[in-house]
């Protein structure tokens, strides 16, 4: 099991069918990536590069156009439960509560067992307090932490989350990484993590994914070894977001380059 | 304590000044076939007294009660499994849309061939006038149900009847309970038509044979306004459904 | 979930409690039966709240007043389309039926299996114009709004055949169809001038003061023929002594309504009350004023009065005159008028 990959793409390519019949969307070719049991990898990428979709690809949601993915030694035929998908937005169900939400994967466990997973979960994400809320009451932070709760609670060994916190604002969302960031130390879960904040993608990941425009591929990665909590000032993190950026055709302070 | 002030006297006032205006319109146009709000409330207690009031209303409940509810029960799973089964949708939808647009008043020829005159008549032509509102709400109930939900819901292995049960039904509730508020105030209008049917009792009943008593138009407006009354009530009644939990989440904040 | 469950028990019990209720007040399920006809088996019999069809009722009232019998159960109306929809798609329930004799003879065209057996009544129909309007004869109608009942009217008939004695058609006034008990108050607010049905709703713009006579069926056509008593062939078949006694009784109680004046008020207050819900005042002033303004004598079908209906209702387009006399009248039922008894009934004061 150790050295096998939790999760490899080979040779990836993605076509969707275009406005005029017969014209094709091209959005992402030679893709390859391998993500290790255990390890927080993030892809970034321009705006629409197609990263979302690489994920939902990987998720099993999405067919892919060429290519293999294989998640924990099989071939990707769909979603699975072992493996999570973390929504941007709305992933948590409206009309259950934030306790039947978490509970929501684990309705074969017996009574007992589930009712102290949840609290167990609803614990670990801060959310002691609100069991019996409905997500229309809590504040979109809140609500991720429920999405996030509830994959855990199921058991799940890899968590895709598509920029689960771009919907929040800035100081929520420093919050929310240093939560995740806590949470995933004590879980161990495999995490392959899409955004289009690069200064969260080097706060948080192992290694960065770093893709091209589209039709997108991945043109680099960038390995982050530096302890966790990452400190934002120190030069290790500036260096490495800095080579972000200029591998994405910008420099430190934005614009082109 | 405010609130309740707004919601009772506003309503209280509008109903005043509209009961004058009318007062005051038909006297002026010195008309003695139209009825005045006295007359009207007159014809209402000779119903009461003579214990006719009652029967007609718990007649006419009777028979929308039993349309009603059963183009729920038949419309909405059949909404539902139109809406997510695409061969379904392909081969019934077009048969809906060419059925829903004609009037229950249509109907009535084949009503009483099928039916006669008895109860069953306009309890079917108040199923039919309800059914197709609810199931083309829930139809569309699950065909704009939001795509993350039931991404959500087959990540953690559900199919078939279980994520009928635990998503798609549950996601879907809110835009069936306004399909069931419309079709409600349609069974509750279309019941005159209903009981054109030659039933002898019932509010529409009351309305057409005052007409053809003579110069009963007091009883006509009589019937007419407990009508209104009756439907109000039941609106009133079906949002209350929508303070369920099950049904709030999809009603926006206020 | 809450919402279902909380629905359904609900809704159960709204049900159970609504159909109790209307069954106990509007069905009589919790009524004692009433003895005697218990056994028997019931026809209905189909007719609208109007005069011309008045024997309807007299001959079910007179039957339970003095017999208790209740084999025949008038079947009430609002209008002819309902009326036929119920004969033609459900005959076991309703094999007997008043109708329009047009109408009853265009279906028996149309291949329905409809037999005339016997008349309802005579005259009994009038045009009646505002009392300001400046119409006092048929010629002043050109070029005015006349409402009639419909298609199969009779009275659309006599019009057409008072214009063509003026040497007018339907071309030259403007003919609308109107459901009777509109027509008053058509009549009343101008929006036409002139109206015509059978009666009470005639009479009834003259008991109210607005209403004036033009002329009355009984001086244009005598022994003008409206509404007549028709029975499904099947139940003629299948059913005889029965249609015999039907058609026994409705020829007795027309002779009891012409006995007497007090006979013809009598009817007026229980008919008007028990099975027209209309005021007896308006029924009593129709059978009064002029006595023989309708009458319900003389009732037995007769060759040479259809065929002047078939022969008029061909020329005014509403008939092909494919069906004839023998087709659309059984008249072995219909007792000779000069036999005819009526039954020994007052009613209690």
């Amino acid at each position: 099991m150790s050295g096998l990959a939790t999760i490899t793409v080979r040779d990836c390519w993605m076509s969707f069918p275009g406005k005029e019949p017969g014209a094709e969307v091209h959005v992402l070719e030679r893709v390859n990536l391998d993500v290790a049991q255990g390890e927080f990898v993030c892809i970034v990428g321009p705006s629409g590069c197609g990263k979302s979709t690489l994920l939902n690809i990987v998720g099993g949601f999405l067919d892919e156009t060429r290519g293999e993915v294989y998640v924990e030694n099989a071939v990707v035929n769909g979603p699975d439960p072992g493996r999570i998908f973390v929504f941007q937005e709305n992933g948590v169900f409206p009309w259950l509560t934030v306790e039947q939400n978490i509970g929501f994967g684990l309705l074969s466990r017996p009574e007992a067992e589930r009712a102290e997973r949840v609290r167990h979960y609803i614990a670990m994400v801060g959310l002691t307090g609100f069991e019996k809320s409905y997500p229309r009451e809590l504040s979109g932070g809140m609500r991720q932490r429920v999405e996030i709760a509830r994959a855990l609670a199921a058991d799940a060994r890899v968590l895709y989350m598509d920029e689960p916190f771009g919907a929040l604002d800035f100081l929520t969302r420093l919050k929310m990484r240093s939560d995740l960031i806590r949470i995933w130390q004590a879980e161990k879960k495999t995490i392959l993590f899409v955004t289009h904040d690069i200064e969260e993608a080097v706060q948080l990941a192992d290694r960065v994914l770093v893709m091209t425009k589209r039709p997108a591929t991945i043109q680099e990665e960038v390995k982050i070894d530096l302890p966790r909590p990452r400190d934002l000032d120190s030069p290790g993190y500036l260096a490495a977001r800095d080579r972000i950026f200029s591998i994405m055709g910008m420099d430190a302070h934005g614009g082109g380059g | 304590m405010n609130r309740r002030v707004l919601h009772i006297l506003l309503p209280l006032i509008t109903g005043v000044l509209f009961l004058t205006a009318w007062h005051v319109a038909v006297k002026m146009s010195g008309s003695d076939i139209f009825p005045t709000p006295r007359q009207v409330l007159d014809g209402l207690g000779e119903l009461v007294r003579q214990g006719l009031l009652l029967k007609y209303v718990v007649a006419s409940l009777f028979r929308v009660s039993w349309g009603f509810i059963a183009a729920v029960l038949v419309g909405v799973p059949l909404g539902l499994v139109l809406g997510w089964f695409r061969p379904a949708y392909a081969a019934l939808n077009p048969f809906i849309q060419i059925l829903r647009p004609i009037s229950p008043i249509a109907w009535i020829p084949v009503a009483i061939l099928w039916f006669g005159v008895k109860d069953t008549a306009p309890v079917f032509l108040i199923f039919l006038a309800s059914v197709f509102p609810i199931t083309v709400s829930s139809m569309a109930a699950v065909q704009n149900m939001q795509q993350v939900y039931l991404r959500a819901a087959q990540n953690f292995g559900l199919g078939g009847l279980e994520l009928f049960r635990r998503v798609i039904f549950p996601a879907a509730l809110p835009q069936i309970i306004t399909g069931i508020r419309i079709a409600l105030g349609v069974a509750w209008l279309v019941v005159v038509a209903a009981e054109m049917i030659a039933v002898n009792s019932g509010l529409g009943y009351l309305i057409i044979d005052a007409r053809n008593a003579g110069k009963r138009y007091d009883l006509v407006v009589a019937g007419m306004v407990m009508i209104g009354l009756i439907g109000l009530v039941l609106d009133v009644l079906v949002r209350r459904l929508e303070k369920f939990d099950e049904v709030r989440w999809g009603y926006g904040q206020r | 979930m809450k919402l279902i469950r909380t629905l359904a028990i609900v809704l159960t019990a709204w049900l159970l409690g609504i159909t109790a209720l209307h069954g106990g007040l509007n069905l009589r399920w919790f009524a004692k039966k009433t003895g005697g006809s218990a056994g028997e088996k019931t026809f209905g019999v189909g007719f609208l709240p109007v005069t011309c069809h008045l024997t309807c009722p007299v001959t079910h009232y007179i039957n339970k007043e003095m017999e208790g019998r209740d084999m025949f159960q008038p079947m009430r109306f609002n209008a002819f389309p309902e009326l036929k929809e119920m004969f033609l798609g459900r005959p076991k329930e309703m094999p007997a039926t008043f109708i329009l004799a047009p109408m009853a003879m265009a279906l028996r065209e149309q291949g329905v299996k409809i037999k005339i057996v016997h008349l309802g009544h005579r005259d009994g129909s009038a045009v009646m114009v505002h009392k300001d309007s400046g119409i006092f004869q048929t010629a002043d109608l050109r070029g005015k709004t006349v409402a009639i009942p419909g298609r199969y009217a009779n009275q659309r008939l006599i019009l057409y055949r008072e214009l063509r004695k003026v040497g007018m058609t339907f071309d030259d006034i403007k003919v609308i169809e109107m459901p009777p008990p509109d027509m008053p108050a058509a009549l009343l607010s101008r929006s036409v001038d002139a109206i015509t049905s059978g009666e009470p709703f005639m009479a009834q713009t003259e008991l109210d003061g607005y209403g004036r006579v033009l002329w009355q069926a009984k001086d244009v056509w005598p022994g003008f023929i409206s509404c007549v008593l028709a029975v499904h062939e099947d139940a003629i078949r299948d059913h005889r002594p029965e249609i015999q006694l039907l058609v026994n009784g409705i020829a007795s109680s027309g002779k009891w309504i012409d006995e007497s004046m007090t006979h013809r008020m009598d009817a007026a207050q229980f008919v008007a009350t028990n099975y027209y819900n209309q005021n007896p005042r308006l029924l009593s002033f129709v059978l009064s004023k002029p006595p023989d303004r309708v009458t319900y004598s003389r009732l037995k079908p007769m060759r040479p009065e259809f065929e002047e209906i078939e022969r008029l209702a061909k020329e005014a387009g509403i008939l092909q005159g494919t069906a004839h006399f023998e087709d659309y009248v059984d008249d072995t039922f219909a007792p000779d008028p000069t036999t005819v008894q009526a039954p020994h009934f007052e009613v209690k004061k």
